[in-house]
């Protein structure tokens, strides 16, 4: 049997009456890109934690590039790359300096590692920044520092904590293409975290879905859509006479949806077809006194497959980037 | 040799360190300064003739303070440096080490070793001027002096790293260095010789590892001394070995939660 890149089961993570990872099984094959994705505090940075070996799960087995993080811990940090949701670079040295001390960490000596770190900064694109103190850097230089030097020494594995976390939109496109560009180099495999469904689904060759420690869902982005059926309609109502709730289970009784979810004064319906289904909402609203404002419909989204799997939408990324924020916080006090 | 690479790099990441951070390094030197000005210059003005001589086994008081003024250098700056682990949590680098393949007690080693050469630093930034203000001096005392700073050094990191792998926050950093620091250089022989205190006060210095160092860099480089030179760095030699066990061990067991 060709050994797993991850193996994981019944993992478990307590912190006290919480249950941060709650027994999940899953397994990464080699050379794939494969993604967490989930909201906050849904267990993800949890996880990588105890499959890089630095925290200990309460309870089940994990294994990295063939080893047990538990028995083999320094087996395993020799085969893995880490870039962790926050910063770990020393940010008083320089680009150069922080590579530097990372091969002599990692074994690496005298011309071979010279020329890795050259290496190292060209792919960063950073060469230019090299004796910059890392402090003066922006947040997306000092990821792509961070990536380059997870890679260093060519690791088997490498995982990526949100990659792209407060990043603006341009830089986050940027760090997009350093991880397509690995995976088109291969050799590789990647695990990723991310609680943004586009990320997912632009990298990731497949995704679990994890929300309050447990995986609600697993497979590609397309099998993952593609089992919801068909496309979601959204009809947002301006002018009505009876609730929104009666409107929607007319709709559903007619057969012209699966099903449908509310979302503030709009209706989500699952629908198999939306071109089909169109008219007859709009049947059903004349007869039933109700103005339809607004119709659209979409191919359902990562975000759409999170809906249906946990009843809750994955926020939008302006929110969650201040609840992050302080969530950070909140975590810092308490340690 | 993977343990002497580690052990490299991470000396080699608190030099760095120490020579771009200006300000830190002028920090740990104001509270020296200020004890020499403040103390040298009012005592040495008063205490002055043959008879005050006396009272310091027969050199000036500017050269009897001298030695305990470098010694509070190396002690500040080492102390910092330990306790500055904290930060190395706070700001994520610790967990580029922890997820690291190589040897923690070596990475942390290499650390202090660091952190100690720069603290011996502090104290030769200081004790060069005080040679010209403090006659009694020895040059020849001034290598050994240092040696004595490093093991000094090298006592007080460890302790530092120790303490810090206890606390859960910075918060408490300010208030654990003047709680630690003062009381440690108030209580060590720096500022008056202990010969005369009555015994039940001189245990209370004895239990300072600080005085030792004093006590052994005065012998150095004025010849005169309370206690017994060999008795001194004994001591300072068991307790740096102790205090290094003590967080290599500690910071062994390192998981961050
Ligand atoms: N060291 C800890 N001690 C106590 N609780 C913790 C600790 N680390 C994480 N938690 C809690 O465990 C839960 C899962 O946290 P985790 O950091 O794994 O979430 P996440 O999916 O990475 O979220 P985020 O998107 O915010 O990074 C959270 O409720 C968090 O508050
Ligand atoms: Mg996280």
């Amino acid at each position: 049997m060709v050994k797993k890149a991850i193996s994981v089961r019944g993992l478990t993570k307590r912190f006290g009456d919480l249950v941060a990872v709650d027994g999940i099984s899953f397994d990464v094959e080699n050379g794939e890109i494969f993604g967490f994705l989930g909201p906050n505090g849904a267990g993800k940075t949890t996880t990588i934690n105890i499959l890089v070996t630095i925290m200990k799960p309460t309870s089940g087995e994990a294994f990295v590039a063939g080893y047990n993080v538990l028995e083999d811990p320094v087996k395993v940090r020799e085969r893995i790359g880490v870039v962790f949701q926050d910063n770990t670079v020393d940010r008083n040295l320089t680009g150069w300096e922080n590579l530097y001390i990372h091969g002599l960490i990692y074994g690496l000596k005298g011309e071979e590692l010279r020329r890795k770190i050259e290496e190292s900064l060209e792919f960063a694109e950073l060469t230019k920044f090299r004796d910059v103190p890392v402090k003066n850097y922006s947040g997306g230089m000092v990821r792509r520092l961070e990536i380059a030097r997870a890679l260093m020494h060519k690791p088997e594995v490498l995982f990526l904590d949100e990659p792209t976390i407060g990043l603006d939109p341009h830089t986050r496109a940027r760090i997009w293409e350093y991880i397509r560009r690995l995976r088109e180099e291969g050799g590789v495999t990647i695990f990723m975290t991310t609680h943004y469904m586009d990320e997912a689904e632009k990298l990731c060759d497949r995704v679990a879905i994890i929300d309050h420690g447990k995986i609600v869902a697993i497979g590609s982005p397309d099998e993952l859509k593609s089992n919801l059926g068909g496309d979601i309609l959204y009809v947002k109502v301006s002018d009505r006479t009876i609730s929104l709730k009666e409107f929607a289970e007319e709709i559903l009784e007619e057969g012209t949806a699966l099903s449908y979810k509310l979302l503030g004064d709009t209706l989500a319906f699952k629908v198999r077809s939306a071109s089909k289904a169109i008219p007859l909402v709009f049947r059903v609203a004349d007869s039933m006194n109700v103005t339809i404002e607004e119709i659209k419909y979409a191919q359902p989204s990562l975000g759409d497959v999170f809906l249906h799997y946990t009843g809750r939408e994955l926020r939008d990324e302006e929110g969650d980037w201040k609840e992050m924020a302080r969530m950070r916080i909140a975590v810092r006090r308490r340690r | 040799m993977n343990e002497a690479r580690i052990l490299y790099a991470m000396a080699y990441r608190q030099l760095k360190r120490y020579f771009r951070a200006k300000s830190r390094l002028l920090g740990t030197l104001i509270n020296p300064l200020v004890f020499f000005l403040f103390f040298g210059m009012g005592w040495s003005a008063t205490l002055r003739g043959s008879m005050a001589r006396q009272l310091f086994g027969g050199i000036d008081y500017l050269s009897f303070l001298a030695p305990g003024i470098v010694m509070m250098a190396i002690f500040t700056a080492s102390l910092v440096g330990g306790i500055s682990v904290i930060w190395d949590r706070e700001f994520g680098f610790l967990k580029e080490v922890l997820v690291a393949p190589a040897s923690r007690a070596y990475a942390i080693l290499g650390r202090a070793l660091g952190d100690s050469l720069t603290s011996v630093l502090q104290g030769l930034i200081i004790l060069i001027p005080l040679y010209f203000v403090a006659p009694a001096l020895k040059l020849e005392g001034l290598v050994p002096t240092l040696v004595v700073g490093f093991v000094t050094a090298l006592t007080f990191n460890s302790l530092g790293i120790a303490i810090a792998s206890k606390m859960r926050s910075p918060e408490g950093f300010q208030l654990i260095m003047s709680l630690v620091t003062l009381p440690l250089i108030f209580l060590s022989g720096a500022f008056y010789p202990i010969d005369n205190l009555p015994q039940y006060a001189k245990v209370i210095f004895y239990i300072n590892p600080l005085t030792f160092a004093v006590d052994s860099s005065r012998y150095l480089l004025t010849g005169k001394s309370s206690l017994n030179l060999i008795l001194d760095l004994i001591v300072l030699l068991s307790l740096s070995l102790i205090f290094l066990i003590i967080s290599i061990r500690i910071f062994k067991e390192s998981t961050i939660d």
